[in-house]
């Protein structure tokens, strides 16, 4: 039987690689998107993290002393591990087509702009609501319906976490369904009275 | 899966072929952990419908690649377009791997529930009760996505699936939905399908 440890480890770990690999898709459709080198190598960077996170990950499970019977649940676990690095690898695969070349052929842009759910690039001016407010107290997804992907401030990337305090002049990267967009360009700009 | 069906050549757009690959494998993802996470055989089996479409959606984008590839420019900007493709083809085959680990009995450890409950968009599964605000209502009247930040994925009505329902669609009481979302909207979406939320909060 694996140790009330050894679960909350398989756990926290399969969350992380799930989140990572779809933060990566989300991000590696922005950087064709924006055409953005930056977001194309953090992509990268982080499909290098996924492929060492998932060996951790099948080597904690393989070694958690499972029973005959409760094998089969377990291998699910480990398929689902498997799924997450290939989404990892897909989303490395599009955003090589930024690294390689200079300007991604213009239908992509229109594709990523017109299917449902979009991406949003928008700068977080003084008037904001949102500025030293952390991501929590920000409540971006509940108000907006688009979760925020990346921070850009000043030349370095930051992936937010509920702490993370929001600047002035932050650039959030935030993807979400298209009703959003016109609801976070109000929050982030703080151009139009904030609903409730 | 071992019938094949004969793929001929369509006179549709690259872009309307490729929105059409990006969306169903991202909508197959969260179909597939769906089916995984509340053990929905059928579920299952609507994935894999899923991606024998977006197979053919594949050799028909690569059809039509090729047709509007005129000179080697063409040729280096359009090279792009098929990765971007044979990434949302892979993205489907990993859904139908889930949807496989279902159909095949494997069985998901109940850890897994842990890891959507911890996960950034939660997943959930709700029958409308007679008395629900939602059943009568046309998805586009509810606006679910830009007021609570949820997307209803499925309907289960009857013996049948409806798969990424459309504006139109009118909910029914006793309909099944699977929606995902923020934590906090799938949670509301839950009460106000069994009734026990009478009124649509905006966040």
């Amino acid at each position: 039987m694996p140790s009330k440890e050894q679960i909350e480890k398989i756990v926290e770990m399969l969350t992380e690689l799930k989140n990572t690999s779809e933060l990566m898709m989300d991000l590696a459709y922005s950087s064709i998107l924006l055409n953005n080198r930056e977001l194309a190598e953090e992509v990268e960077q982080l499909e290098e993290h996924v492929d060492e996170l998932h060996t951790e990950f099948e080597l904690l499970v393989l070694s958690s002393g499972f029973k005959r019977q409760e094998s089969k649940n377990f291998l699910g676990l480990i398929r689902i591990g498997v799924v997450t690095e290939k989404i990892a690898d897909a989303a490395a695969e599009i955003a090589e087509v930024v690294l390689r070349q200079l300007e991604p052929h213009p239908v992509l842009k229109l594709v990523i702009e017109e299917a449902e759910e979009t991406v949003l690039r928008i700068q977080v001016s003084e008037n904001s609501s949102l500025v030293n407010k952390t991501m929590r107290e920000a409540r971006i997804p509940e108000k907006t319906g688009m979760w925020v992907l990346a921070i850009r401030r000043g030349n370095r990337w930051i992936r937010p976490k509920p702490h993370t305090r929001i600047h002035v002049g932050d650039i959030l990267i935030a993807a979400g369904y298209a009703e959003g967009e016109e609801d976070l360009k109000q929050l982030a700009t703080g151009k139009s009275p904030e609903r409730r | 899966m071992s019938e094949f069906e004969k793929i001929e050549y369509k006179p549709r757009s690259v872009r309307e072929i490729l929105i059409e690959m990006k969306d169903i494998s991202e909508l197959m993802m969260d179909l597939a952990y769906s089916a995984a996470l509340f053990n929905d055989y059928e579920l299952a089996e609507e994935v894999l419908e899923l991606e024998s479409h977006v197979d053919t959606l594949a050799y028909q984008l690569n059809m039509s690649t090729m047709v509007a590839t005129r000179d080697p420019e063409d040729a280096e900007a359009l090279v792009g377009v098929l990765k971007v493709a044979s990434s949302a083809d892979k993205i489907s085959d990993a859904a139908a791997d889930i949807a496989m680990i279902v159909l095949r009995n494997i069985g998901v450890h109940p850890l897994v529930s842990e890891v959507f409950k911890k996960a950034e968009e939660g997943l959930v599964k709700a029958t409308v009760h007679p008395n629900s605000i939602l059943a009568g209502k046309r998805l586009s009247e509810l606006e679910l996505a830009s007021k609570i930040g949820v997307d209803i994925i499925a309907i289960r009505r009857k013996k049948h699936w409806i798969i990424n329902p459309k504006g139109r669609e009118t909910i029914q009481k006793n309909d099944i939905l699977i929606a995902r979302g923020s934590h906090s909207g799938v949670d509301e979406l839950k009460k106000l399908a069994e009734g026990t939320l009478q009124k649509l909060e905006e966040e």
